[in-house]
């Protein structure tokens, strides 16, 4: 039962971002500035990082599972958040045996996450031509102001998930 | 350990063959989506309906404090323009029935101002904000189809890109691009309407290009209506698409070109109107062959 919890967690991020719009001010949406929430992925770094053993690879399997989960459900355009996910969790998983797990090399980690997911995700998209934003624009009404947002949202989550995760972890383990 | 690192290296190729194989099928000449993709939309769907109810709860709460504060400006407001309402309903009831009497006498019942309203709720609206996508609460079941037009009171905010059994996807016009065209037009006396295209959604002046075909009269003012003209034949005519903000020449000064504000709003939207046009296309060739 307990293994269903993580699915089960990622799942709810995945609908709550689709009205994670209106949750938002409108006088924010309306204006240039665009925010993307990157829930998904920010839970996937908690995983990645207190969850995730040396050997196992969970996160970035349910990477590529709900990644593919928003491509087809907001998007359209398949493989683009699946691949992303993804590979920026398999960094994660790598650069977190070099760092001790606390709230600043999670904050770290957070931001490498986000910004190179965005970046990634700018990149397919612009060249498969769905945005025409120059890098600039993207620079400062983007990526900025997403970036932000979504390690607010990460500090907020951190002292509900660490220890948590930590327990499950501890009874993989025994389980196994 | 380098026998790790290819195999790392394999992994990696792998993915990106897979990408470039996935962005591929799906930007391809597809007209619907596949079954497991509309299984999992509609399953995602369903969810989401349940989710929906609660968080718009509370995010209704911060917007009924916010208009509270208008509220006694706005009545002085909406009481004037009742009072000039009141004359219009009673002239347009006239019209109305003078024109079905019309229609009858000329035994030309059909019109492609007509259509079935389907009514849908808004669950959920994509957060990747490149793809102007909201997802709708009604399906094929429900006999909805690719490319209707989706409407809510104020007026035209896009259309239906794809369709699931219980589920389906708007595209706002906020997201159009050259391959979503709207045949549209300005209405004026005396047969001297304004006809021409909506090409696409400009996002640095945020308003629609409405490309006027040449032989249309170029005299433009700000503030007139753009409606659909029903000639592209999806469409229905006479669905209200928004005002001409302001008029620029093209790149080699043929044509004009009108920037148009969309009429509705679109980033709250709840409750739309899925348009099924009652005139199909089939129709009209169906009498030419009777005649």
């Amino acid at each position: 039962m307990k293994r269903l919890y993580l699915p089960l967690i990622l799942f709810l991020f995945v609908i709550l971002e689709g009205v994670s719009l209106e949750l938002l001010p409108p006088k924010l949406v309306m204006s240039d500035l665009l925010i993307i929430p990157h829930w998904v992925l920010i839970f996937l770094v908690f995983v990645s990082i207190f969850y995730d053993k040396e050997q196992t690879y969970y996160s970035v399997l349910y990477g590529v599972i709900f990644g593919l989960l928003l491509d087809i459900v907001y998007t359209g355009v398949l493989g683009v958040y699946m691949f992303t996910y993804a590979i920026v969790i398999y960094i994660i998983h790598g650069l977190k045996k070099l760092l001790h797990a606390n709230i600043h090399v999670t904050l770290l980690l957070g931001l490498i996450a986000i910004t190179v997911a965005d970046l990634l995700i700018y990149l397919i998209f612009f060249v498969i031509g769905l945005t025409e934003m120059s890098g600039e624009e993207y620079l400062f009404y983007r990526i900025i102001p997403t970036v932000l947002a979504n390690l607010l949202f990460l500090l907020v989550l951190y002292p509900f998930l660490r220890k948590r995760l930590v327990k499950w972890s501890d009874e993989q383990l025994t389980n196994n | 350990m380098p026998f790790f690192r290819k195999k790392r290296l394999f992994i990696i190729l792998i993915g990106f063959i897979i990408l470039v194989a996935l962005i591929g099928f799906s930007l391809g000449d597809r007209k619907n989506l596949s079954t497991p993709e509309q299984f999992i939309k509609d399953t995602v769907g369903w969810a989401q309906s349940v989710i929906h109810t609660p968080v718009k709860f509370v995010a209704n709460i911060f917007t009924n404090i916010d208009d509270l504060k208008n509220t006694y400006d706005e009545n002085q407001l909406l009481k004037e323009k009742l009072s000039q309402y009141k004359g219009l309903i009673y002239e347009v009831q006239e019209i109305k029935e003078e024109n079905e009497q019309l229609r009858k006498t000329l035994d030309k019942t059909e019109s492609i101002r007509d259509f079935n309203p389907i009514q849908a709720t808004v669950m959920s609206r994509t957060p990747e904000r490149w793809v102007e996508q909201i997802t709708i609460n009604k399906g094929e079941q429900d006999g909805l189809k690719t490319n209707m037009a989706v409407i809510t009171a104020d007026g035209m905010i896009g259309k239906v890109q794809t369709t699931s059994e219980f589920t389906s996807t708007v595209q706002l016009l906020t997201g159009f691009d050259q391959f979503n065209r709207i045949s549209a037009t300005i209405s004026r006396k005396k047969g001297k309407d304004i006809f021409g295209m909506i090409e696409e959604f400009d996002e640095e002046t945020n308003s629609l290009l409405f490309k006027i075909i040449e032989e249309s009269d170029k005299d433009l003012k700000k503030g007139e209506l753009v409606v659909s003209s029903g000639m592209g034949g999806v469409f229905p005519a006479g669905l209200l698409i928004g005002t001409v903000k302001e008029v620029i020449p093209d790149k080699y000064g043929l044509t004009r070109t009108a920037l148009v504000k969309p009429a509705a709003d679109m980033y709250e939207i709840n409750n739309v109107i899925v348009v099924d046009r009652t005139l199909t296309e089939d129709k009209p060739e169906d009498q030419g062959d009777k005649e």
